[in-house]
């Protein structure tokens, strides 16, 4: 597994983007990676408040569409965290946080899909949702909290 | 002009709440975690109102749209009080970066593009129960607001790779 983790932070690629000094190369992704973070937190935000209780005079049904958005996020997301994972991979590959961190955003996942399933199934939810679909708009904003939090500890690693 | 930015970083930076800043060590990665997450509330309330204005999400009423907008403030405020407190811990870091002065020039426009948003058209939109496209205005301020917000976050981003380093 360190072999692997070593072969991967040492690539040619990987070595590129760590010291090329482009700013198409490390900033560039770290900017993506940014813009993505919004792009998803803040999408599944928008749901999430609603849910609870805020903008009460909007209907829930059509934010449907945010989901959508939501994936783009996710996937410039992956992608450019996979980009920014070579270029320390010895470090962030054997990191708890790290691990931590990839658990709590496959828990947002599962509840962001969980959400899309009871909120905006067959039969739409009413205005003001029931506890079971609150519970889960909190614990959303709790996990994307939580991720922010362990991807801001990866800088000090 | 550089020896004075110098001049007025040196000072700020000796003043007892810089140096309360620096002194604390959970305060900065703190207020990080704080400016992220302010840069996600005002991203997705404020992204979400403008592809409003630029016609999605028409079978939200615009005044219903518009009703979300303090948690975009919110997260807006809660991003601009962390960044003050980065500015003032470590001014030294920020004075001589051409990234920092971008990354300012693109906030003035954003709250210029909004403050004109609010003032001229804040009244239409509280009342507006339409759920049909936006007038032209309405879609250019949304246009500037996403770019403007856009390279806010690119300079941002840039400050540690432009100018002095972190």
């Amino acid at each position: 597994m360190m072999d692997f983790l070593a072969a991967l932070e040492s690539s040619e690629f990987a070595s590129w983007l760590r010291e090329s000094g482009s700013i198409w190369a490390y900033p560039a992704v770290l900017t993506l990676h940014t813009l993505g973070l919004g792009v998803l937190v803040g999408a599944s935000a928008v749901i999430d408040l609603r849910l609870l209780g805020a903008a009460p005079h909007m209907p829930i049904e059509p934010l449907r569409r945010l989901f959508p958005i939501m994936w783009a996020g996710f996937w410039i997301n992956a992608v450019s965290g996979a980009l920014l994972f070579v270029t320390d991979a010895t470090t962030k590959g054997t990191t708890t946080v790290f691990m931590a961190k990839l658990g709590i955003i496959v828990l947002a996942v599962i509840v962001v899909a969980t959400i899309k399933r009871s909120a905006f199934g067959h039969t739409p939810v009413s205005s003001n949702p029931p506890m079971s679909v609150k519970a889960l708009a909190a614990a959303s904003l709790a996990l994307w909290l939580a991720a922010i939090i362990t991807g801001r500890y990866m800088a000090y690693v | 002009m550089h020896a004075m930015l110098d001049a007025m970083a040196t000072w700020l930076r000796a003043t007892q709440v810089s140096e309360a800043i620096r002194d604390l060590p959970w305060l900065w990665p703190a207020c990080e975690i704080a400016h992220f997450v302010g840069l996600s509330l005002l991203v997705g309330v404020i992204g979400f109102f403008d592809l409003r204005l630029l016609g999605a999400f028409r079978r939200v009423p615009l005044h219903a749209a518009w009703s979300l907008v303090p948690w975009g403030k919110l997260g807006f405020a809660i991003s601009a009080a962390t960044g003050v407190t980065f500015f003032v811990g470590a001014p030294d870091q920020y004075v001589n970066n051409v990234a920092f002065y971008a990354k300012l020039a693109f906030l003035l426009i954003a709250g210029v593009n909004a403050a004109a948003f609010e003032i001229f058209y804040g009244g239409t939109v509280k009342t507006s129960v339409a759920t049909d496209a936006t007038p032209t205005a309405f879609r250019a301020i949304a246009i500037v607001s996403i770019v403007s917000w856009f390279f806010v976050i690119y300079w941002g981003r840039m400050l540690p790779f432009v100018g002095n380093a972190f």
